[in-house]
């Protein structure tokens, strides 16, 4: 099994929602430092993805330092990461864009995209 | 050799009907190449021409450096071909089957055979008769790849396997592809989207166009546009603007050479009064349906 899900989506290369996907279970705690992260081949079967693109996924985290390839004990997820609370919002970037864009398309105000956010967050039962 | 595959201008003609219209194709080595199409489109008879199984009536092409009208013996032990209508050595039990193939290549390897034989649960010592569809399949996947052919075609390989078989049928496919070509003729889509590194669109015995499917992809767009009175089409209609339809104030169609910078203001000048303009990404099914549904419309 990996350590994350994902759906793919069109429009998006896959190996962008690979690592992608990748870096939200590490900033949410589904994979911590020094875990093994999934091989090459594990990925591609898991995935159904082509085993260049999950190659191409793996050297992408390695390279962003977010993983570490260690002798005899393959890749695993780099020791000294810890997400800061701008890096988990960075992750957010995506969706926010999209948030923006639909409420423009709809002529919503900023304000009124304030409000239907606090609402939801409340109605989720967490902490404003 | 770059190319696993080159075909040029390669015909069939069965009487007076033209099954393959010279099809010209090049399918890179170590690709994963999704040949999509409708049923009658001349995908079987163009991968059959391939393969050598029947004479094309013109045309050539190139298989693995050989050309494939003198394919034959030795060319066989590094191709490896999986069909839905397979003649099978039915009496055979799984293991006698493979014992069977194994002779006829020098590649076989047996640690290979053993580890699919278990990863796809056969049972070895059942007669190929009493086996499922799906099992019987499996089996002639294991005996085709077990040599570590240097390319694989697979004509319409899911039809009538359950989504376990297709996905375990998938894994083995994706285990192989670093090491090999992949000709994969299908129309359960979703089953090869993330796999396929090329797609090529057969209609009508022409290949209509062959590609990347990351160009594809970037090229394709779903595009909705909301007008505020029911819109007014350009006439003539763009050829590269695929079925277009209009609900009330929504006039939507596929758009085939998007781009970012040019597409938005393109249909401004095009269609007057244009409001609001959505672009969104297609899955390769619904890239499939549209350019079957225009081609489809062309045709009467």
């Amino acid at each position: 099994m990996i350590p994350f899900r994902l759906t793919f989506q069109p429009g998006t290369p896959l190996y962008e929602q690979v690592v992608y996907a990748a870096k939200k279970a590490l900033v949410s705690g589904q994979m911590r430092p020094g875990d093994t992260f999934p091989s090459v081949r594990e990925l591609s079967r898991e995935l159904k993805i082509n085993p260049n693109t999950a190659h191409k996924v793996v050297a992408q985290l390695v390279q962003e330092g977010i993983l570490e390839v260690l002798p005899g004990q393959g890749t695993v997820v780099a020791k000294r990461l810890e997400a800061t609370g701008t890096e988990r919002a960075a992750l957010l970037g995506g969706v926010i864009e999209e948030l923006v864009v639909e409420a423009r398309k709809m002529g919503l105000s900023l304000e009124e995209v304030r409000a239907a956010l606090d609402s939801q967050w409340r109605r989720m039962g967490r902490k404003g | 050799m770059t190319h696993a595959i080159r075909a040029q201008e390669l015909t069939k003609r069965f009487g007076k009907v033209t099954a393959v219209d010279r099809c010209t194709l090049e399918v890179p080595e170590g690709s994963v190449f999704a040949l999509i199409g409708s049923n009658g489109a001349g995908k079987s008879t163009l991968i059959r021409m391939l393969l050598n199984i029947i004479e094309p009536t013109s045309g050539e092409a190139d298989v693995l450096g050989m050309n494939c009208r003198r394919i034959a013996g030795d060319g066989f032990r590094r191709i490896a071909y999986v069909a839905e209508d397979q003649e099978q050595l039915d009496w055979m039990t799984v293991g006698e089957l493979l014992n069977y193939c194994k002779p006829f290549y020098p590649d076989w390897d047996d640690a290979l055979a053993a580890e699919m034989v278990r990863q796809l649960a056969l049972p070895l010592d059942r007669r190929l008769k009493h086996l499922s569809r799906g099992m019987k399949m499996k089996a002639v996947l294991v005996s085709s790849l077990a040599y570590r052919p240097k390319l694989i075609v697979l004509d319409e390989p899911f039809g009538g396997l359950d989504p376990l078989v297709r996905d375990e049928f998938v894994e083995s496919l994706i285990d192989r592809a670093p090491e090999t070509t992949i000709l994969i003729s299908s129309h359960d889509l979703t089953e090869i989207e993330t796999m396929a590194t090329h797609v090529g669109f057969m209609e009508e015995g022409r290949l209509t166009f062959a590609e990347e499917l990351s160009t594809l992809a970037a090229r394709m767009r779903e595009v909705e546009i909301t007008f505020t009175e029911p819109p007014t089409l350009p006439s003539p209609w763009p050829p590269g603007w695929l079925n277009p339809q209009v609900a009330g104030v929504v006039l939507r169609f596929v758009e085939t050479a998007f781009d970012p910078r040019q597409s938005p203001a393109s249909i401004a000048e095009r269609i007057p009064g244009a409001g609001r303009v959505d672009f969104r990404a297609l899955p390769l099914r619904a890239m499939f349906l549209a350019m079957a549904r225009a081609a489809r419309r062309t045709a009467v």
